[in-house]
Parts: structure tokens; sequence; C-alpha cells
């Protein structure tokens, strides 16, 4: 605590001045939270955005086409259009229903067909008002109950409300309807032309901008339905993903490190090999694609071999500049100490670029994963990338958003996980085993420690 | 009462002193230089570096070498290694002629090269184990040399764990443990501060007396190599020549206090005198106008 004063006088912007542990800490924390806040303020703040009016109540328009159910956005221009419309149509039907004709020459049973269609209309917001459930929306004996309900007043809906004027046609219909038949009787259905509900609905923002709460839920959905037919269930899907992924790296690894370790220590292979490779490396690995599937037919070989390609020839590249780098006097002083040319690559070389090569292989980790979504398109579509493309075809964007997350998760978490572990593993390097120092490791302590200082201070006389 | 160093001949050695450099050049001949001469080829013409150096190291001798920056010393303790090739001339070691690096003639860097990856006990067992010396008799003997240069309770410690001192003392140790014929250090301790530097140089006077070997130093450092040495062998820059070998008149043990005994002033003024000669001295002295740039008065 007595630290805290001396850190308040501290800058914060300072050039190159390293921050406190805990404002470190404190900065990472934000780091994540800001752009969450952020992606809450656009979903959440209906005045943020929210360019489109998403229909809570949608209405049939005669002679047009496109059809709007509840559920569907529009844009903000278009809606009090598609509200004015609806309006007219009622405008005109009054004049119709006071003519001569009140049927304007259209047959008894279609009239009937586009009564229930107007009944039905007020379903969706019936279900979002839990005076349904959500398979009866076309529970039509139900549905005129509900509009008995509202008529009368007897009953009102709340979240979402119906508009004062909704609810006047609502009551003008029900006189109609109600007249011959109090009770809903297919039989007796009305054969007079009803007024259409004008369309209702919120500011919302377009379908590829979900909610927070709706990709989490949505999230947890995903992973939850099982395996069923040929359709294998989400951690299938993320097991099916990560074999592709730390096959084709593993292999261009396996491959790759003797032949970058070897280009390091021979200018001979360097020459021999190197320029090739760097050639190699421009031609991008998707466009070999076609050619893998007919090399290695359907099925995964050719997707871990296009991680491979993607991975591989860079991977080289990086890895005999690694070796390059080694510090030549330490090459110098193993070869005065008689070391033979043999025992300087096994004794020195290889043990000294260990913990670049280390690190160089983490960063190449994330380059593979690069490759995973187009490799997983390559052929038979599979694993995580066949859902995100189904899933987006249909624009099921809050499906799609917790497997984009989940891939940066498990890339994030593997890449934290392979640093911790490098103290663990080479004790000998300075950014040595202090795994608790760590900032990641820190920030996800950040709460709980937080809790316990908090009740710590509460109870001063606990200890 | 000190007399002013221009009046003292550093030739002039007591007794014991030229009785000392008498027996010394009666051992046997350790490393002999002859007629080396390396040449840099370069695209502005070749860069003469060393031009036929000649001299010989005594069996158990402390010799240094010292000369202005870019005399080629580097080069010439590096091709002694065996890590640069001669033009010309030839390098004997007890006779032989030598051809690429070996464990028979140890090396201590300026910069640390320590293997970071292995322990202090580690790195002193390198050498012998790439001789492929037997792992058991190979620590016991690692242990020594460690405990020689007074590092036992850092054994198992890594390099980065190790102040700079400490990593040369190693450095040495590592070098040692390969029992060479002669240890060449190359501004070893270049890179300390002061105060360590002061004591590695006792250290290194210790092991130098007690364990009998034959020390070939580079230095920059006129009082380094004046402490050290029994003969200073002085280069001359551009090519790189032998200036002079002289014999330090400064009697055996040394300590610092023999900083300012006349021989060792005497010594230091001579190779001042052969390093910067007096014309080129006095090109440094910059006109120096009067300025008051605190804006106080000036009494």
């Amino acid at each position: 605590m007595s630290g805290l004063g001396k850190d308040a006088r501290e800058p914060w912007f300072a050039v190159r001045r390293e921050l406190s542990p805990k404002r470190a800490t404190v900065l990472t924390v934000i780091s994540f939270a800001l752009p969450l806040l952020i992606w809450s303020a656009v979903s959440y703040l209906p005045f943020l955005w929210h360019p489109d009016v998403q229909l809570q109540l949608s209405a049939h328009r005669k002679d047009v086409a496109t059809v709007y159910v509840a559920g569907d956005r529009v844009s903000k221009g278009f809606f009090p259009e598609f509200q004015s419309a609806v309006r007219k149509q009622n405008e005109e039907l009054k004049e119709q229903l006071a003519s001569e004709d009140p049927l304007d020459g259209a047959s008894e049973s279609s009239v009937r067909r586009a009564n229930k269609k107007v009944l039905r209309h007020l379903a969706p917001l019936l279900i979002k008002n839990r005076w349904l459930k959500d398979d009866q929306n076309t529970d039509d004996e139900a549905i005129y109950h509900a509009w008995g309900e509202i008529a009368s007043g007897e009953n009102t809906l709340k979240r979402p409300a119906l508009s004062e004027e909704n609810i006047a046609i609502v009551q003008e219909n029900w006189k109609a309807m109600s007249a011959i038949a109090p009770n809903y009787d297919s039989d007796l259905f009305i054969s007079v032309p009803l007024f259409s509900l004008v369309p209702q609905g919120k500011a919302s923002n377009p379908d590829y901008l979900p909610a927070p709460d709706r990709v989490l839920m949505t999230g947890v959905k995903i992973f939850n339905i099982p395996a069923e037919g040929g359709r294998p269930s989400m951690i299938q899907r993320v097991g099916h993903s990560l074999q592709i992924v730390f096959g084709g790296f593993l292999l261009a690894a396996l491959v790759g490190v003797p032949i970058g370790v070897v280009c390091g220590t021979y200018p001979f292979f360097s020459r021999l090999i190197e320029p090739f490779t760097d050639f190699f490396r421009y031609m991008p690995a998707p466009t070999f694609s076609t050619l893998l599937v007919a090399i290695f037919l359907a099925n995964d070989a050719p997707k871990i071999a296009l991680v491979f390609i993607g991975t591989f020839f860079q991977l080289v590249l990086v890895v005999s500049n690694t070796t390059r780098r080694l510090d030549m006097p330490l090459l110098e002083a193993a070869q005065t100490l008689g070391a033979s040319q043999r025992q300087l690559l096994a004794k020195v070389v290889v043990p000294g670029i260990l913990p670049s090569l280390y690190d160089d292989l983490r960063i190449l980790l994330g380059w593979a994963w690069t490759w995973l979504v187009i490799a997983e398109l390559v052929g038979v579509k599979s694993g995580l990338t066949e859902f995100i493309e189904t899933q987006g075809r249909f624009r099921n964007f809050d499906l799609v958003f917790p497997v984009i997350i989940l891939i940066g998760l498990i890339g994030f978490f593997t890449d934290q996980i392979l640093s911790l572990v490098k103290g663990l593993v080479f004790p000998y390097t300075d950014d040595g085993p202090k795994a608790s120092s760590h900032p990641i490791v820190k920030t996800v302590l950040f709460i709980p420690r937080l809790i316990k200082r908090l009740i710590s201070k509460s109870q001063p006389d606990a200890a | 009462m000190i007399p002013p160093a221009e009046t003292i001949d550093y030739h002039a050695q007591s007794p014991e002193v030229s009785e000392r450099f008498t027996k010394l050049k009666e051992r046997p001949v350790v490393l002999s230089v002859d007629d080396l001469t390396k040449v840099f080829p370069s695209r502005n013409g070749d860069v003469t570096a060393l031009k036929s150096v000649d001299f010989e190291v005594y069996r158990r001798e402390f010799m240094c070498v010292i000369g202005p920056s870019g005399c080629g010393k580097s080069t010439l303790i590096r091709i002694l290694a065996g890590l640069e090739t001669e033009t010309s001339g030839a390098v004997l070691l007890d006779g032989n002629p030598v051809a690429g690096p070996g464990p028979d003639r140890g090396m201590v860097f300026q910069s640390y090269t320590l293997f970071p990856w292995l322990t202090v006990k580690q790195n002193v067992m390198f050498g012998p184990k790439m001789a492929g010396h037997k792992e058991a008799g190979v620590e016991a003997d690692a242990r020594q040399w460690i405990e020689l240069v007074g590092l036992s309770q850092f054994e198992n410690s890594y390099p980065h764990q190790l102040s700079g001192g400490m990593k040369q003392r190693v450095a040495i140790a590592r070098a040692l443990a390969n029992r060479p014929r002669i240890l060449l250090m190359d501004e070893p301790f270049g890179a300390l501060d002061a105060q360590t530097r002061a004591q590695m140089q006792s250290y290194l006077l210790q092991i130098w007396r007690n364990l009998d070997i034959t020390i070939l130093f580079i230095t920059h450092d006129l009082d380094e190599a004046i402490y050290l040495a029994d003969r200073i062998l002085v280069l001359k820059a551009n090519p790189g020549e032998v200036d002079e070998i002289l014999e330090v008149p400064v009697p055996r043990p040394r300590n610092l206090d023999q900083f300012i005994e006349p021989e060792f002033i005497a010594t230091k003024h001579h190779i001042n005198q052969l390093i910067h000669p007096e014309s080129e001295r006095h090109q440094d002295n910059l006109p120096f106008p009067r300025m008051t740039p605190l804006g106080d008065d000036v009494e």
C-alpha cells in the first residue's frame, strides 16, 4: 500500500519509461475491456449508429411481392414508407367497406385467407410478450383469443407494447369479428376484409453486428449441439481444425528446422537452398489448392499440405536467419576450446539457437493459423470454416461470431502458454521462469486479487 | 620526491630485474612468431594490418601487446589463436607450425563468450568433453578450476546470473581446463569497470604465478600492461609493425603501490612517447577562450 503514493507521482506518459507492474496490468485489462465496451455501446445504446429498424410487427401489402416478417430488418429510411403504405391501404379499405361492394370483387375464401394473415401478424408480438409459446405462431384459436383480450382492454401487451393506432385497429377488427363469432371458428370466420396492423419496429444494427449477449448465448448454444448424422459437433470441428493447423505446422517444422539450421550454419547450403526458397515463398499457398487436391485427393491431406506450403518456405528462411544470428564469438570460443566442425554444429549451434528457434516457431504457428481457413475450404469443406461458411451464407452472423472469436482465443492462448513454458524450458534466458509476473497471468488473476484486496480492506481486523 | 619522468632511464634495471630477464631468455620458447604479415584485400586496395612481426614468448612469461587502436593487436592474437590465417610468415607453437584453432592455445575474449545454455561447471567442462575425456574425471577437474577462480558457490549458476568480472573468471577457468601451452587474452578486462578490472588483474597475476602458465595479453591500457607484463611488445599502426619490445623494470611481486614508483612512471612515459609522438600530441591543444557560461562574475 505504501507504494501507492509513489506510483501516483510517476507520469503515465514518459518516453520509453517502464510502467509499474500494477499500471501495466490495469492497461492490459483495459486493452481487452475497451473493444468489448465499444461493441456493447454500439449494440445497446439505441442512439449510437443503429441504421436499421427490426420489425416486431409486420404487415402484408397488396400488390407488393416483397414480404417482410417480424424479425426482418429494413432501413430506417424505408420503414416510414412501409407504415404509410399500410395506412393508405387501410384508408382505401374503409372507403371500399362503405361502398356498394365491400369485397371489391374478391372471392370470400381469398378474403378469409387474407384475414387469417392479418390475424397472425400479431403472433410474433404475442410470443415476445409470452402470451403464446414459441411454436404457437399459427395457433389461430389462441391468436383469436388474444385479439379479443386486447380489444376489450382485459389485457395489454407490454414488452413490446402495441401502438395506440394498432390498438384502435384491433378494436375495430374485433368489433367486426366478434359480431360473427365470439370464439374462433374456422367455419364462421369473417369474410369481410379486416384492417391491417401498421408495422412496428425498433432501431437496430444490421445483422452482421450481433450484440455481445447474443453472441455469447449462441456461442454456448452451438457448443451444446451434439453430433448428428453427417454434421460433427462443435468440439469435433475444433479438433479437426486443430489437426489441420498442427499437422501442417509440425510437418513443416520437422522438415524445415533441420534445413534452416544447416542453411544458417553452412554457406554452401545457404547458397544452394535459400534463393529458390526465397522465390517460392512469394507464390501464395492458396494458388496451389487445386493442384493439391489433384495430388492428395479430397479429405485432410490437401488441407495439411496447404498449411505446410504456407508455412514451410517462410520457416526455412526464418530459421536460417536465426541460426546466422548466433553470436560469432561463441563459435570462435568453442573452436579455441577444441570443438571440431561437427561438434560445433551439435554442441554450440543447436543449443545456442534453441531459445530463438522456440520464439520463431511460436510466430510461425501464428502463420499456420492464418492458412487454416483457406485450407479448410480446399476440396471438401470441413471443420470450423465449414460452419462459418454455411452460416455466413444464411446471414446467421450471431453463429459466425462465436466461432471467429473462438479461433482467436485458441491461437492467443496457445501462444501465451508457449511463452510461459519458454521460461521453464530455457531457465538460462533472461526472460526466466516467473509465471506470476506474466502480464496475461496477472490479468487473469486481476479480478480475484482485486476482490481479495477489497475483502481484506473491509475487514481490517481480520488478520 | 619523484624525479620528472623524462629524466629517468627506464632501461636502468636493478640487478635482480636484469638477472630475471637473463633467466627468462634462457627458458624454452613456447610461441614463436616469424616474419608475420597480414594483408586484408579491399576494394580500395589492400590494407596491410601486420607487417613482418617477429617475436618470441618464453615459457612462463607474461607478455603484453600494446598499441594505438587500429594497429592490428586483435588481428595478431586472432592469427595466433588460429581464427584468422596469416598472409605470410609463420606461427610456431613449441616449434610446430599452427594450423587453425586448437585447445593448445586457450583464448579469453573481450566479449563474454560463456555458453549461456550451460552452467558455470558445464562451461568449464566443455573443452575436455570435446576432447573426449570421461565425464567423471572432467567434472572433478572442473570443480578445481572453478575453485581456483573463487566461484565454487556459483558452479551451478547460469552465465546470465553472473557479473561481468565473474564471467571472465569462468572464461579463464574454461580456457585453463584444457591445459593450454599458452593463454591468449584479447583485452579480457576491457568491458569491466575500473574497480573490477584492478581486482581481476591481481587475480590473474596470482593465477599466473601459482600455475606457471605462459600468457600473451592484449590491452590498450598502459597501466595494465606495465602492471602485468614481463615484457611489453609495442605495435605501431599503419601498418602494424613491432616498434619495440621492452623489458619492464618494475620488480615482482607487483602491487598497486608500484604505480607511482619511478620505474613504473618512466616506463609509462617511454611507451607514451612511442605511441603518441610529441608532434602529434601538440595538435590536441584547442584554443580556449575565456567564457562565463554560468553568467556569474569572474574574478
